[in-house]
């Protein structure tokens, strides 16, 4: 492994992100998706200059490094909006308890029956969470970490079409309720349309999205181990 | 650059306290992430006042506004799983459009109960997210 290589799959990488960026701000529309569009430039780029993935390995534990202290920061929004959470602490747990028991239990289930197999569906479990920590817990249950990542921001993209659409359809109103749905279903793509709604969705949607992290990480492995046949 | 002599040691600390998490998370046998853990410590280390936000603000801010970078590298690992995607798609898809449903309907059903009896009340404002 030379170090060149590992120069030249970071330089890709990074310019892959620049253009995303720059992509999704002019054209800000949730297919557009920054990640999205990275990976497959990035992918495409490989395929077409013969670099494996095994090859990528050493760029990618450099770039991932900062992973780690980035997913400790997301308690800054949480501690940021305290005040709304203890203002309204139980409907919030209450609401991110039900929705994302449910929605775990629907998405094994629902898995099972459509005859996927075991390392996809424990990789679809913790789909509804940010990336970092979806990927962790995935790890936990012994799926595949690439598998979640891309789950997770399907997810998020199906979800910022899907969230409006149901809340609207059942006339859920309350701006704090609206951003709890966001924040648990879609992460952080939920929590930017959560703010462009209002600034209550948005911080409402931030704590729910910390919150639902932790609660999954905690319920996934018990749900997937009584649940999977 | 001056900015930088803030913020490499606000990053510095976010990354002990990560690794933090993770000791805690080995010794202590919980099914949880080391991640989660350390995001847990530093909210509880905040809230009691031990770290001032003014200590780790800059550098966390800068991380989670490129946030999205971190996860690129991991999805690019879908390049082994090519052929997975035009097998079973569709039903991935479904999946996730059933899970999500149902988790949104059960979340929009129980605030439904909640603002009928009063308890959430929306007139404080505060600060944007992420």
């Amino acid at each position: 492994m030379n170090i060149l290589l590992i120069l030249i799959t970071i330089m890709i990488t990074i310019g892959a992100y620049s253009l995303s960026r720059f992509i999704n701000k002019r054209y800000p529309h949730p297919l557009l998706n920054v990640v999205f569009l990275s990976t497959a430039v990035i992918i495409f780029v490989f395929l077409a200059a013969g670099i494996s993935f095994t090859q990528y390995q050493p760029g990618l534990n450099i770039m991932t490094f900062l992973l780690g202290p980035a997913t400790v920061a997301l308690a800054i929004p949480l501690y940021r909006n305290r005040k709304i959470l203890s203002a309204n602490f139980i409907p919030v747990v209450v609401g991110i308890v039900f929705g994302t028991t449910a929605n775990i239990i629907t998405t094994i289930l629902a898995a099972e029956f459509l005859g996927l197999n075991k390392v996809m569906v424990v990789s679809l479990a913790p789909k509804s969470v940010t990336v970092p920590i979806a990927v962790s817990i995935s790890k936990i249950l012994e799926g595949d970490a690439s598998l979640t990542s891309v789950f997770v921001i399907a997810t998020g993209i199906l979800g910022t079409f899907l969230t409006p659409f149901l809340l609207n359809l059942f006339k859920v109103t309350n701006p704090l309720a609206r951003g709890i749905v966001y924040g648990t279903t879609a992460h952080g793509q939920g929590t930017a349309m959560a703010l462009a709604e209002g600034s209550i969705q948005g911080s409402m949607s931030g704590v729910a999205m910390g919150l639902a992290a932790i609660y999954t990480s905690f319920a996934a492995p018990f749900l997937v181990s009584h649940l999977l046949i | 650059m001056n900015r930088w002599f803030r913020v490499i040691p606000q990053i510095t600390l976010l990354w002990v306290i990560y690794k933090t998490g993770n000791i805690l998370a080995e010794i202590t046998h919980l099914p949880v992430p080391g991640n989660v853990c350390g995001m847990i410590l530093l909210f509880v280390l905040l809230l009691a006042g031990i770290i001032p936000i003014a200590w780790v603000e800059e550098g966390a801010d800068l991380l989670l506004r490129h946030l999205a970078f971190f996860f690129i590298p991991i999805a690019v690992g879908l390049m082994q799983w090519v052929g997975l995607f035009q097998l079973s798609g569709l039903q991935l898809t479904l999946v996730i459009l059933i899970g999500s449903s149902v988790g949104i309907l059960v979340m929009g059903s129980v605030s439904k109960i909640f603002s009928r009896s009063g308890s959430a009340n929306g007139n404080q404002s505060a600060k944007g997210g992420i």
